[in-house]
């Protein structure tokens, strides 16, 4: 096991390397200039120009560009936007509000997600069943906006009962709770139904037929022996998806106004600011190679059968 | 700048706002009614806000996020009135000419910047000579080109660093400005420009205190100012928040004591938190919001539309790139061939007001129907038109817009109006953003019809003729060149009536009929809201959001 993670831990390194480089490029390669509109319709002035391209080495090759770029970033500077905003600065503050605003998210669609399913699953084709298949397909069908949008209005503007945005660069939890009841919305469905026919697929399964017939209580029957090996595909999906709330929270948080990273990467971007996008998507494959180790481990926890040596 | 995925929310949201709509909007009226005219004094404010492009200098700031802040922490010599945009004098005790070309400006004593030290004839003289200073790179460095000795200070190289070697400009100083004595100093242009006091109420044109020139960066970021307010904290992507400037003696000063800008990334979350009473003022109503004029219902006696000084016009590309529309008759065709009433009501729900000529309505100067009868839609005359120009020679007509903007609903109706008159086929073509589009315009690729907008400087009819129709002016970008206009702009800039010269500037704008560089679509207006806590909120003609008359109620 130690083995095994270590040789993970060595395998990051040349990804990372590969990862940013890719996005770099890819980033550098969109078409369009990041000083037309600096000067609004006008074109800026030639020595405005001269010196903006100067202070963010736009007149380099793309390999040289990187190169700076790896140098500052080893040095721990990850360099500043076209507005002359510090990317580090903006990363240690809306990185914790993402992953506050994920880990809520996950929390509650693991939670609501596990336990529908496990209910669906072990009475399936009962009204409650049906209910769960009905509601979930509503979830998957209807957009984040269109969700975001409503709950925002209704919940928050009309009945007062959510704050409508997120005014503080700390949110508390409660200020949160909204947003991440959105976007957990659609992975709750998605736990829900994989829970649901990994349990009635396993439940149908000779090992768990065995243990009944051992005189197994079903509530062991299904907890221990069921619902254990049916969450390796659900683990494997909230590991995913927390990297995916980590850099995609795009809408929900541009809907509440929540200062994370989605929303920063989107407009970053937009607007050209390749030192941004490079820098918080680093970050976040990061956080996506050490959530997928955490993932793989986890299996050996739910499946014995599954080992890392 | 909109994103394509933010369009499409928008316009699906306001698909869900309609049916909120219909479920009643109770709820927020009745609150306001008639309170006390001027509400009270002091109290704080949030606004909407978004991010400043550049550092927060006066000389550096070109766009509206940072201009907002800049206008409310600096007073200029010149102050524009907040209804009518007239100029009237703010730290200006005087400014005197007699042939256009020498001003004297005398500066009004006992003024103080927020640390303490004095406004004076040198402030201005040497923020001027900074902005103006090529190696110094300020974005609104322009604004003193009019200055006498302005060429001297600029680099004059190519390529990578135009200010290297060679290009090294000549002069770090403009000769045109000299300091008389403490609270005088004189301006010379190197042309007649009788407008020139008009221009001295823009941002660019603020005085700087001596910390500015100790340490340029850090005032950027903390910038000390003149104005009715003063730069608490600004937290960057967050919000820049001011407080009035207890130093403040001008005539210009706000009621409230506080106002803090929250930055949104959308409008939509800033109009809910003002429907909610957790925004003061929005200066943003959401596309969602204005179907069916829904914010009047949402925010009854609590929003304001007024018209600014912005045009959208739609300008053709210069000949030698497309020849194919060179022909006048052609052009005016064109323009014949858009409906822009109906595609105002349509897509913009009232919210623009169809242009009848070049400049805005809200400047001094400004005469209705320069453009006649080529802006008004009539379909027969326009094929008529086309017939009598031979025809359209290329095989369709192209509009570009910038694809990251809301600008693909009208120009797909303007395209679909012109084939429908014309019988020429149109395709309204997306470039990918902003950045991209105003490239290929720069580098003349671009070919065809593309959209281009105005926003004034300042309140002055030339602002919206010399800038974008002279012969070789930097916003010129379909390259139009008429010796006739030329001129007459030159004999405008020269008349010291201020009446005359409205006069020739009107004469020049009526040649742009004839030839038509570009197609005038519609003025722009502003809408805000406001939540049930203020009152007296005033829309300027520029569109922003007058701080001197907002207060609590």
């Amino acid at each position: 096991m130690g083995t095994y993670v270590l040789r993970r831990l060595l395998q990051m390194i040349p990804v990372i390397l590969g990862a940013t480089f890719l996005i770099f490029a890819m980033v550098f390669a969109l078409p369009g200039d990041p000083l037309a509109g600096k000067c609004g319709e006008r074109p800026c002035s030639p020595a405005y120009a001269a010196a903006f391209r100067e202070k963010y080495n736009l007149n380099d090759p793309l390999l040289v560009q990187y190169g700076k770029y790896v140098g500052n970033l080893a040095q721990g500077d990850l360099g500043e936007t076209y507005n002359n905003i510090s990317v580090a600065e903006q990363l240690k503050n809306r990185y914790p509000v993402t992953a506050k605003l994920a880990l809520i998210s996950i929390l509650i669609e693991t939670i609501i997600g596990i336990a529908a399913g496990v209910l669906t699953g072990i009475r399936k084709g009962g009204f409650l069943d049906n209910l769960v298949l009905v509601s979930t397909l509503v979830l998957i069908s209807i957009p984040i906006f269109v969700i975001g949008g409503l709950a925002q209005y209704f919940l928050g503007v009309k009945l007062a009962l959510f704050p409508v945005t997120v005014t503080s660069s700390t949110p508390t939890v409660y200020q949160l709770l909204l947003p991440a009841i959105v976007l957990g919305s659609l992975s709750v469905a998605y736990v829900a139904r994989l829970t649901r026919t990994n349990l009635v697929e396993n439940l149908r399964s000779d090992y768990v037929r065995t243990a009944v017939a051992k005189g197994l209580t079903k509530r062991r029957a299904i907890g221990i022996h069921a619902l254990r090996n049916s969450l390796i595909p659900v683990v494997t999906f909230i590991g995913f998806d927390f990297g995916a709330l980590l850099g995609g929270a795009i809408v929900t948080e541009s809907i509440f106004n929540i200062p994370g990273v989605g929303g920063y990467i989107f407009r970053s971007i937009r607007s050209r600011d390749g030192v941004s996008v490079v820098g918080a998507v680093t970050v976040l494959v990061i956080v996506y190679l050490f959530v997928n180790l955490l993932v793989d481990l986890l299996y050996g926890l739910l499946d014995p059968r599954i080992t890392h040596d | 700048m909109r994103g394509t995925t933010r369009t499409v929310a928008v316009a699906a949201m306001s698909a869900v706002a309609l049916l909120a709509a219909g479920c009643g909007n109770g709820g927020e009226s009745g609150g306001s009614s008639s309170s006390a005219a001027g509400g009270q004094k002091g109290g704080e404010i949030t606004v909407r806000g978004c991010n400043p492009q550049n550092p927060l200098v006066p000389s550096n700031t070109t766009e509206t996020c940072g201009g907002n802040v800049i206008d409310a922490i600096f007073s200029k010599l010149v102050h524009y009135d907040a209804e009518t945009a007239k100029p009237e004098n703010d730290l200006a005790e005087s400014i005197e000419t007699t042939d256009n070309q020498n001003f004297t400006v005398k500066v009004k004593q006992g003024n103080k910047f927020a640390d303490g030290t004095d406004v004076t004839a040198k402030s201005f003289v040497d923020a001027w000579n900074y902005a103006a200073y090529g190696p110094n790179a300020q974005s609104s460095g322009y604004f003193m080109e009019p200055i006498e000795g302005f060429g001297d200070t600029q680099c004059t190289g190519e390529g990578d660093d135009p200010c290297a070697g060679a290009g090294k400009a000549k002069a770090e100083t403009l000769t045109g400005l000299k300091v008389v004595d403490d609270y005088t100093f004189t301006i010379k242009t190197s042309e007649k420009v009788s407008n020139l006091p008009v221009r001295l109420g823009y941002s660019a044109f603020a005085p700087l205190p001596e910390a500015f020139f100790k340490d340029p960066k850090a005032f950027g970021d903390k910038p000390i100012g003149n104005g009715p307010y003063k730069l608490d904290a600004w937290n960057k992507e967050q919000s820049i928040v001011l407080s009035k400037n207890p130093d403040y003696k001008g005539a210009f000063g706000g009621k409230v004591d506080k106002i803090t800008f929250k930055i949104y990334q959308d409008s939509d979350s800033a109009y809910n938190d003002v429907l909610a009473n957790n925004l003061d003022i929005t200066d943003e109503i959401p596309a969602s919001a204005l179907i069916d004029d829904k914010y009047k219902s949402d925010l009854p006696d609590r929003n304001a539309q007024k018209e600014t000084g912005v045009i959208q016009t739609i300008t053709f590309a210069p000949t030698k790139v497309d020849p194919n529309y060179a022909d006048p008759k052609i052009r005016q065709a064109i323009s014949m061939a858009i409906d822009r009433n109906t595609i105002i009501k349509q897509i913009f729900n009232g919210t623009r007001e169809p242009a009848t000529g070049w400049v805005s309505p809200v400047v001094d100067g400004y005469k209705a129907d320069q453009c006649g009868e080529y802006c008004t839609y009539d379909a027969a005359k326009a094929k008529a038109l086309l017939t009598e120009a031979g025809g359209f020679k290329g095989d369709k007509i192209t509009l570009s817009y910038n694809a990251d903007a809301a600008h693909k609903e009208w120009t797909e109706a303007t395209c679909n109006s012109i084939k429908q008159a014309l019988g020429v086929d149109c395709v309204a073509t997306g470039v990918v953003d902003f950045a991209t589009f105003r490239s290929q315009i720069a580098d003349r690729k671009m070919k065809g019809m593309f959209r281009t907008g105005w926003q004034m400087d300042y309140p002055s009819i030339e602002n919206f003729l010399a800038p974008i129709f002279k012969t070789g002016a930097s916003s010129n970008d379909g390259d139009y060149s008429n010796p006739a206009f030329d001129k007459l702009l030159t004999e405008a800039a020269a008349e010291t009536d201020a009446a005359a010269a409205n006069q020739k500037y009107q004469e020049a704008e009526a040649l742009l009929a004839q030839d038509m560089p570009a197609i005038p679509m519609w003025y722009g207006k502003t809408t805000m809201g406001w939540s049930d806590k203020v009152t007296g909120v005033k829309i300027t003609a520029f569109g922003t959001i007058d701080f001197s008359s907002v207060a609590l109620k």
